[in-house]
């Protein structure tokens, strides 16, 4: 291993040739790479970027799209759900009226019934009190005359005042 | 020299066979360039781009298959350039942190999982672009002139401002420190990569079978590593230059 380096600082030292032998490659390499340079600008950075840069702009722009449609679709429901509650509660409202009314309206027919069947009863009672007495009077007299003709017969016309 | 002719002589394997520092020429006018340097890096370079087209070729609302996997290293890059940069500031420098990732990256592991020493060429052998010194120093240098510009160009000569705080007697320290962080970036990927090719090569030259693959995994750890750890500290150094210690908003 020694020989070799030994060697090759042997050829490095040379008039020609070794490991630092710089000459008109190093201006040239530098030409060629800025020609590199501009070249893959052209072919590779600038549409290779542009589609990458696009491809982002293009992925937000849909995001954000999607975002936007997303809120205004919660939004509509929200909506509709509150349109549904308030439906809801003008339903049950109105039910609960219906209600009420139907029962009112039951009440107050059946007080006028019940007031009804109580006016007929009691004048039913009063007619038949007044027959009653009526019928009373008639056998009253009825009981007089008859009791005035047993007396007359009893004891003759002429005792009987 | 000797030792070594006889050596490689040796060698029943020629895929063991080790050479370092010799480089395949290429003439330019004056200049001299690497070639096999800049071969693997046009493979590299290739791969890269041939993956982005196909990546990009059709793109998707959802993506999938190759568009995904390059979706996801995008993602993983601005992600490490945000974590560094900062939120606000990040995006211009996508391109340049990325590209460091991914070449270094790319290269890193073409060397370590692609057997460039079957493909013959006059002289040196292909390797990963990174170990070379002079790729890693440029990339270095590179990630210099970038904070510069950086810092420059967020707040004017009032970045100099920074060399004086928090006190003007730590002025050679943080001029320093401009020299030290294209030093250790370079070095430290140079190293690395070289160090693990090195490691690999000599205990496939001493014993050609199984025993070099632990070390080859370790090395591809290594390799994805050093590419994290270059792009992170490029940015990490950009970000402080962005920054800046007079008008810190504390958020």
């Amino acid at each position: 291993m020694t020989l070799w380096t030994i060697l090759l600082a042997a050829e490095a030292a040379g008039e020609s040739g070794g490991l630092f032998d710089f000459d008109a490659t190093l201006p040239l390499m530098a030409v060629q790479f800025l020609l590199l340079m501009v070249v893959l600008n052209a072919l590779f950075y600038k549409p290779l970027g542009r589609a990458i840069d696009e491809r982002i702009d293009y992925v937000r722009g849909k995001l954000a799209d999607e975002r936007e449609r997303r809120d205004k679709a919660t939004a509509i429901a929200t909506q509709y759900e509150q349109a549904l509650i308030d439906v809801r509660r003008e339903a049950q409202a109105t039910i609960a009226q219906a209600q009420a009314d139907a029962q009112q309206t039951i009440t107050t027919e059946v007080q006028q019934a019940q007031q009804t069947v109580q006016q007929q009863r009691e004048t039913a009672a009063r007619e038949i009190e007044e027959q009653k007495a009526q019928a009373y009077q008639a056998l009253e007299g009825d009981v007089e005359a008859l009791s005035r003709q047993i007396l007359e017969k009893l004891l003759g016309p002429e005792l009987v005042k | 020299m000797d030792i070594l002719t006889g050596f490689t002589a040796t060698q029943v394997f020629p895929l063991a066979e080790l050479e370092v520092g010799k480089h395949f020429y290429w003439q330019i006018g004056n200049f001299n360039l690497h070639g096999q340097v800049f071969l693997t890096s046009w493979f590299v370079i290739l791969v890269l781009v041939i993956a982005s087209l196909l990546a990009t070729r059709n793109l998707q609302q959802v993506p999938g298959g190759m568009q995904n996997f390059m979706e996801y290293a995008l993602e993983f890059i601005r992600n490490l350039a945000k974590d560094q940069i900062g939120e606000k500031e990040y995006r211009p420098w996508v391109p340049f942190v990325g590209t460091l990732f991914l070449f270094i990256f790319v290269a890193n592991w073409s060397g370590a999982l692609i057997p460039w020493k079957v493909l013959r060429i006059p002289a040196s052998e292909l390797a990963a672009p990174t170990n070379d010194i002079n790729t890693t120093v440029a990339l270095a240098l590179l990630t210099s002139l970038a904070y510069f510009y950086a810092g420059f160009r967020k707040r004017g000569l009032g970045y100099l401002a920074k060399y004086i705080e928090p006190t003007p007697i730590l002025l050679p320290i943080n001029i320093l420190e401009d020299f030290t962080k294209p030093l250790s970036l370079s070095f430290r990927l140079f190293g690395n990569i070289l160090a693990d090719e090195l490691v690999v090569a000599v205990l496939v030259l001493l014993v050609p079978l199984f025993v070099p693959l632990p070390v080859m995994a370790l090395g591809l750890f290594t390799s994805a590593i050093q590419a994290l750890i270059f792009a992170t500290l490029a940015a990490a150094y950009i970000g402080e230059a962005l920054e800046g210690h007079g008008e810190e908003e504390h958020e």
